[in-house]
């Protein structure tokens, strides 16, 4: 018979040991340990993927945050300058409303006490004019007079107002 | 490819000429039963000798085994799954074969089953396959015949007789074939039961009369499926080794008809250049019957698993 189609049990039967072992063995020590790690790999970047996608949504949603924190931040500083800045407006107003009032105060004040003291002044004018008045008389009085007497007492008395007004 | 062999029996055929067909079988079929490399004792009537087939199956089984398990206990053992060198190669055939083969056939749920035999398929009869492209004998014939001038009985003179491909014997193939059918079997009774396995055989709803019809042809189908799974591996590789080494005795028979010169004229000019075409041609031829084997295989059991019913 032509070798090519020579029958062989025994090669027959050590092809389906030698291949059924080597499944065996391959299957124990190969072929499902890989697929447990290619599955645990495929896991771990579907994984690694998603957490990704996550991290950037989260930066994203962040980013947005910040932008508006600042956009609040800027708009506040905004507000406080241009309250502090009109605050200030009306503190000085005020101010210059006060020191006016006080000026005005102080003005009244000196012309009351102008007045015052004019008045007192006039007073005291008319209290020596009588004084004056009576001296005269009660000299007239006394004593009859020439017109060089006169023209002395009269210079006497001014004098003596006089005298008595640097007292 | 197999010069040096050829070049080796030409010189020794030289005095009784040159017979092709002769040197062709020897390269190609298994190394005689009755002079096998290791005596085994015959048991229930099969001789258990190991013979060049049955080596060769040993030699692919420990290089498929060391390879791929030295490579994954390698890659495992890293704290990050990061495949390097062999890893890649390996991992990228594993996913090609679960994405692409075993899972569109088999469907996910039962693709871990099945994935290590089919896996197992195709790494042990590429390499199987491939090996049989290397001229490692040949070599060792060329360095026997001119150096070591090992004895005729030696185990390694015997071990330099008969193919070294042992898918081309259709004994080898057909074994495998027969795993195929059995795990056809096994893959029907694990997703529907024994029983309704076997009655998956006929479609569901047809008559009794066209039922009783259709049995024996769906148990011809049965067993057709594996008889064409050992026919087409194994003359696939028989065939393109038969081919190389026809191309290559033209050298020597032109060498006996018209002198040596002409010989190896004949072999630069159009012997050489045409068996490295073919060997070429046959490295695809390769990879793809062990595809192809594996392919059936996993559509197979997938028909198994989903039977229309």
């Amino acid at each position: 018979m032509n070798p090519l189609v020579q029958p062989d049990p025994g090669l027959f039967i050590w092809t389906i040991l030698t291949f059924l072992v080597l499944v065996g063995l391959l299957a124990r020590f190969a072929w499902r340990p890989l697929m447990e790690a290619l599955d645990r790999r495929q896991a771990t970047i579907a994984r690694s993927l998603e957490d990704a996608q996550r991290a950037q949504r989260e930066l994203e949603r962040l980013q947005r945050e910040s932008t508006q924190m600042m956009a609040n931040a800027r708009a506040e500083a905004e507000t406080i300058v241009s309250r502090s800045r009109s605050d200030a407006e009306a503190l000085r107003e005020e101010l210059k409303q006060k020191a006016r009032a006080e000026a005005a105060a102080i003005v009244k004040n000196a012309e009351r006490q102008i007045q015052l003291e004019t008045s007192r002044a006039v007073q005291q004018i008319r209290q020596e004019a009588v004084d004056l008045s009576v001296a005269i008389a009660s000299k007239i009085l006394r004593r009859q007079v020439s017109k060089e007497d006169n023209e002395g007492l009269i210079e006497e008395t001014l004098k003596q107002v006089e005298a008595r007004r640097h007292v | 490819m197999q010069i040096e062999q050829v070049q080796e029996h030409a010189g020794e055929a030289a005095a009784e000429g040159f017979n092709a067909g002769a040197v062709i079988i020897e390269h190609v079929a298994n190394s005689p039963i009755d002079h096998p490399l290791i005596h085994l004792p015959t048991i229930a009537g099969i001789d258990l000798s190991v013979t060049k087939h049955v080596f060769m199956l040993w030699v692919v089984a420990a290089l498929v085994f060391a390879a791929v398990t030295i490579a994954v206990r390698r890659y495992l053992r890293q704290d990050r799954l990061v495949p390097s060198g062999f890893m890649n190669a390996l991992e990228a055939v594993v996913e090609f074969i679960r994405d692409n083969v075993v899972r569109p056939s088999v469907g996910d749920t039962w693709a871990p089953t099945w994935m290590p035999l089919v896996m197992t398929f195709f790494v042990f009869i590429l390499t199987a396959n491939a090996i049989g492209l290397i001229p490692v004998f040949e070599v060792l014939g060329l360095l026997d015949h001119w150096v070591l001038h090992a004895g005729e009985e030696s185990f390694f003179a015997r071990l330099l007789h008969g193919g070294s491909t042992a898918t081309s014997n259709f004994n080898v193939t057909a074994a495998l074939a027969v795993v195929t059918f059995f795990a056809i079997i096994v893959a029907g009774s694990k997703a529907h039961g024994a029983v309704q396995h076997w009655k998956n055989l006929v479609p569901h709803g047809v008559s009794p009369f066209l039922a009783v019809a259709l049995i024996p042809i769906e148990i011809l189908g049965m067993l057709v499926r594996p008889f064409a799974l050992t026919m087409r591996l194994a003359a696939n590789m028989t065939g393109g080794h038969i081919a190389i080494l026809a191309i290559l005795s033209f050298v020597f028979i032109f060498a006996e008809m018209a002198g040596s010169y002409v010989g190896i004229g004949v072999g630069a000019a159009f012997s050489v250049p045409l068996a490295v075409a073919i060997t070429a041609l046959e490295i695809i031829v390769v990879l793809v019957q062990a595809y192809v084997f594996t392919l059936l295989t996993a559509v197979f059991i997938g028909m198994a698993i989903h039977a229309h019913h």
